[in-house]
Order: structure tokens, then sequence, then C-alpha cells
């Protein structure tokens, strides 16, 4: 159990072309017990980040704090941190059970500690079966849950997850999902879990870190990223189908501020309007946040429905809106035909609006 | 149906092109004295006899030629294997500058001819006392032996999952012993082909035993049956039956490098 800080972490990969900043001035305080995913898409430097935790790289600058201590300079093994690997790096030639005793064997374990705590690890996960198996002999589930249980039997301050549940399948990945969940609730460790999969990371997290080209974007609950997102960045990628994103402008009219864009005006809601921020701007606004509104509703825009698809128990329209498409969530019930015309109603407490129209344009509030 | 035969004619071809010496070797060592040079030559000895194995074991020092050579290859075997692994392995993961570069000049000392060595080592190894010692050749056969381990290894080593040896540096393993305890395990297939290959390498060595040793009883097998060619006569009986044994550790070798040449090339498996 531990709390985690990084302190201005910053990583330069030097090459002959030039120097690549995988990571550039992070700092996160995790608190004891936190279970907290770093996320974005490859080359974001979140697995960076999380190697310079396990100390399996070196930080061009910056330090990382257990429990208020520096342990920048530490070995891996000396930082009582366990890991869980992508590829989940089982000894391929050791069974089951001696894969789960390495680390306390490393540590000089007595030998009937390492009986009693394997014992307990593999009731807990249900791999006791599995004992004198290899782990080629396995399923992917089952190596998934031994290098879990290979993780947890030491008891570490911090947990690690490199992208855990990446290489199973779409049904089991949901079932460990709620099993990862679960395993948090009981053991009540401090876990930092890198993955590329935003619903991994808005199901799983206290809170998410939303990482991009080495910058940290936004750090918040799953609520607040999903609903405040702090730039285009985090509005675009978290969330599936993402946020529609209509480019236009801003400017005053009549004592109002207003967002046009070719066939499209919103008024600002007051809250960003206070801002006073005018010219380029981009306005989001999620599937779900568009309404199917009677013809001739005050303020409403009318469009052409392209495409609707089915997704169980609901429905993504998309649909042309004066050169721009967006996509709307209905329930399933709602039925729309290619080259409807339909009348899009847009809940203005729920816009958003971002200054600029670059993946870094900041959130107008 | 013909295609087969084609292919099976080319390999019967080549098979008979690369075994015929091996046979004549094996067949000549057993025949007479008298038989060896008849002409026509026979095909199978007439008269099969050992005289020849006889005569190696107690007219001749075969034994100890051979006992020399074997201690020779084994000392320089474990020290390429011991040296090259490590250096493979600090090649293939560790952070070190112009390790690149030095890989080349790994590869380009293993191309160097050992004939324009063999001066320059024997000049060096008289000075430090290696000369007329198994220590001192065994260390100037490392001068070929470490260059082909390191870089046969370090594409091995190089193969294998880093996560591997990642998940054991946090399980509380030190670098070596995640070398030891996780890489090695993997890399046996290889350090057991690379480890023949650099056994077979000395144990055919020629020039090197002949120049660095001049102390008969220190002599190995290569220089040492060369002395049964005698300006006047060659018993070739006796060098056949010698060929034969020595060459019997080869095959052995072969026989069972084949199958961790093969295992050995097959490794991998990231997922474990």
């Amino acid at each position: 159990m531990a709390t985690v800080r990084l302190d201005r972490l910053h990583k330069e990969f030097r090459s002959i072309g030039g120097a690549v900043h995988a990571l550039r001035d992070l700092t996160l305080d995790i608190a004891d017990g936190e279970f907290v995913s770093l996320v974005g898409p490859s080359g974001c430097g979140k697995s960076t980040a999380l190697r310079i935790i396990a100390g399996l790289e070196t930080p061009t600058s910056g330090r990382v704090l257990f429990d208020g201590q520096d342990i920048t300079g530490l070995e891996p093994r000396d930082r009582n941190i366990a890991m869980v690997f992508q590829s989940y790096a089982l000894y391929p030639h050791m069974s089951v059970r001696q894969n789960l005793e390495y680390g306390l064997r490393k540590r000089g374990v007595p030998r009937e500690e390492r009986e009693r705590k394997v014992a307990a690890i593999g009731a807990m996960l249900q791999i006791t079966p599995l004992f004198d198996r290899r782990p080629r002999q396995l399923s992917g589930g089952q190596r998934q849950r031994v290098a879990l249980g290979r993780a947890l039997i030491r008891d570490p301050a911090v947990f690690l997850l490199d992208e855990p549940l990446s290489n199973l399948d779409a049904k089991l990945r949901v079932h460990m999902r709620a099993e990862l969940a679960a395993l948090h609730q009981k053991v009540r460790t401090t876990m930092i879990y890198v993955t590329h999969d935003q619903l991994e990371a808005m199901t799983l997290s206290d809170r998410i870190i939303v990482m991009n080209h080495g910058v940290m974007q936004q750090v918040g609950t799953p609520e607040e990223v999903y609903s405040r997102p702090a730039n285009r960045f985090v509005a675009e990628f978290i969330g599936t189908p993402s946020m529609n994103m209509i480019e236009g402008t801003l400017r005053p009219e009549g004592g109002r501020l207003l967002f046009s864009a070719p066939g499209i005006t919103v008024p600002v809601p007051p809250a960003a309007a206070r801002q006073g921020t005018t010219g380029q701007a981009t306005l989001g606004i999620r599937p779900e946040d568009i309404s199917l509104v009677p013809p001739g509703t005050p303020g409403a825009i009318p469009a052409q429905v392209t495409v609707s698809e089915l997704a169980g128990a609901e429905r993504f329209h998309f649909i042309a809106l004066n050169g721009h498409s967006v996509i709307v969530r209905t329930p399933a019930a709602t039925v729309l035909h290619p080259g409807e015309t339909v009348a899009l109603g847009l809940d203005p407490e729920r816009l958003h609006l971002f200054s600029g129209a670059g993946e870094d344009a900041a959130a107008i509030r | 149906m013909l295609r087969a035969l084609r292919i099976y004619g080319a390999a019967a071809l080549l098979l008979i092109f690369v075994a015929f010496p091996l046979y004549w070797m094996a067949i000549t060592s057993l025949k007479p004295q008298t038989e060896v040079f008849r002409v026509p030559p026979t095909w199978l000895p007439e008269r099969w006899t050992l005289e020849h194995y006889v005569e190696l074991f107690l007219l001749t020092d075969f034994g100890r030629l051979f006992l020399n050579s074997l201690q020779v290859c084994l000392m320089s075997t474990f020290m390429a294997l011991a040296v090259g692994i490590l250096g493979a392995y600090a090649l293939a993961r560790l952070k070190v500058r112009g390790k690149e570069a030095y890989g080349r000049m790994v590869l380009l000392a293993y191309m160097f001819p050992g004939a324009l060595l063999i001066i320059p080592l024997l000049l060096l190894f008289r000075q430090l006392g290696l000369t007329n010692s198994h220590l001192g050749l065994s260390l100037a056969y490392l001068t070929f032996a470490v260059p082909f381990v390191m870089w046969v290894m370090r594409d091995f080593f190089a193969s294998i999952p880093i996560d591997l040896e990642e998940a054991a540096l946090i399980d509380g393993a030190s670098r070596l012993g995640a070398l030891w305890d996780v890489v090695l395990p993997q890399a046996v297939p290889g350090i057991i082909a690379t480890g023949i290959f650099a056994f077979l390498f000395a144990w055919n060595e020629y020039l090197f035993a002949l120049i660095l040793i001049s102390d008969e009883a220190l002599r190995t097998l290569p220089p040492g049956m060369m002395r049964f060619v005698s300006t006047t006569d060659t018993n070739w009986g006796l060098i056949m039956a010698a060929s034969t044994l020595a060459t019997l550790p080869m095959a052995l070798a072969f026989g069972l490098i084949q199958r961790y040449l093969v295992t050995g090339l097959g490794a991998g498996g990231v997922k474990g």
C-alpha cells in the first residue's frame, strides 16, 4: 500500500534523427489504494510512464516517489511493485506453481509461507487445478489469471498493469474486467493501469489520466472526463461513438455570443459566453445529446439521414447536416430511413465548445 | 513422380559426394595393410581387421593426443560460452554506447583469417608463457569461438521476449539472476548448438595447434596425426583408423545438434 507521486517526469529517446519526447513534464499524485488508468492512443507515453514507475526505464528528468520517498534511482526489485504484462510474460519453463512462487523465492520467503501464499492465491483466483501445468498448456484467460496471481502473491505496494486484457477475446475481456474490478475491491492496493481502450479505463478507474504525444491532457474521474473534457482531443478520445465535432466561428451578435458554421447557428450557453472568446472554434456534441424533434420546432436544424445502424439496444444514425456528418444515438425503436429528412435539436446544456480547431483546442466553459 | 525422382536423384548425388570420403576412410581403416593399396580397390574389405586400431593404441600416442584434444576443446568451449554468452546478452539487451559498432567489429574479428593472427599471437603468448600450454591454446581458440558464440547468441537472446526478463527483474531478480533463471533456460537449444560448433572448430583446428604447441606430450590430434605421414612412407591404414576415431565425436555431436538446431530456430513464443 503506497501513495505514488510523479514529479515532472520527462523522458526523451535519443536517436540519430534527433530526440523523441515520449513523456513531457508528467506530474501526478495517486492516492493509496486508488485505481488509476493511463489512457491514450499508441505512442502517447502511457507505457513509458508505467515503465518509469516500474524502474524498467530511467526518466531523463523528474522523480518518482512512493509514500513520499524518492525511488527514482532504485532497481525494479527494490521498489516493492508487481506488474502484469500484456504478453503475461509467464516463465515458459516453469509450472504455474513455480511461476507464482518465483518472486517469493527471490525474496527469500521460507518454504511454508510460500506454500501457504500459493495456496491462498490459487483459491482466490481459482487456478489451483492448474498448478502443475506449463504456461503453454493454458488458455488465454488462465494465463491472465496466473499472471495476476504472480503479481498479487507478493503483496506489492503498487500494482502495475500494462494492457493486461488486450490479448483476450472480446467476451473474456469483459469478464476479466469485472474480475479485475472485484479484485481491486478486495485487495485495495494502489493500481496503475495502462490501456488504449477508453471503455476499460472508464469502467475500472477511480481516476483517468488521458495522454497524447507524451503530454497529460486531463486528469479526472470517469464522469468528469466524459462530461467535461478539457480539450478537443479528450472529447474525441473518450466515448464511442466519438463526440461529433463541427468547426466554425464564435461571434458576438445582438449582445449574445453565437457559434456559427454553414447551416448551423447556436447560441453559446451563458457560462461559456462569459469568457468572451471569439474567432475560430469547434462545437462538440455527443451522439446521445442530439435529439430528433418535430419539424418546425424553434431552433431545430434540418438534416438528411445517410445510414442507420442497429447496435442491439440502440441505433446509430449517420446524418448529413449542411456538409457536416454527425452521429445520433437513439433507442433501437427509432427507425429512420436513408434519405429521410429529420429535424435535430441540440441540448444547449450539453454543448462543448473548444477555442480553435486543433486537437489541443481547449474547452470553453 | 518424375519431380520426386529428380529431387531424390540430386539428393543421392550430393550424399555420395559428401559421404563417400567418410565411407572410404572407415572402410580403409578396417582393411589389412596389403589390401589398402590393391588395384582395383575393394569396396568392402575381403578380410575385416582391427589391426590398425590395435596398432594405433599400442604403437602410437593416439590415446594421449585424443585426450589432449578433448581437454583443449572442452576448455575453450566452456570459456567461449561463458564469455560469449555474457557478451551476447550485453549486446542484445543492455544500453551500451556504440554497441552496434562493437557488434560489427566482433563479426569482423570472426572473419579475420587465422593465419594472420598466429604470428602475433605466438609472440604474445611466448612473452606470457602461454606457449606449450593447453590453457594457451584454448585461449587462442577463443579468438574465433567467442565472436562466433556472441554473434549467434546475440540474435538468439534478441528473439527471447524482453517481457520475461522484465517480469523477473520486478519479481526480485538481479540482471544476472534474470539471465540465469529466465533467459538461459529459454536459450538452451542455442547454447548447445553454438557450444557444439565451437567445440568442433577447436577439434578440427590444425594451424594454431601446430605452432603454439611444440611439446610432444601436449600435442593435440590434428598436428599429432600428421606425424603418421613421413617423408618416405605414409601408413594409410593407421591414418584412416585415427581419422575414423577422431571423426566419431563430431558425428555424435552433429547427431545431437540436428535436434537442437531445429528446436533452437523455433524458439520464441511471446505468450509463453
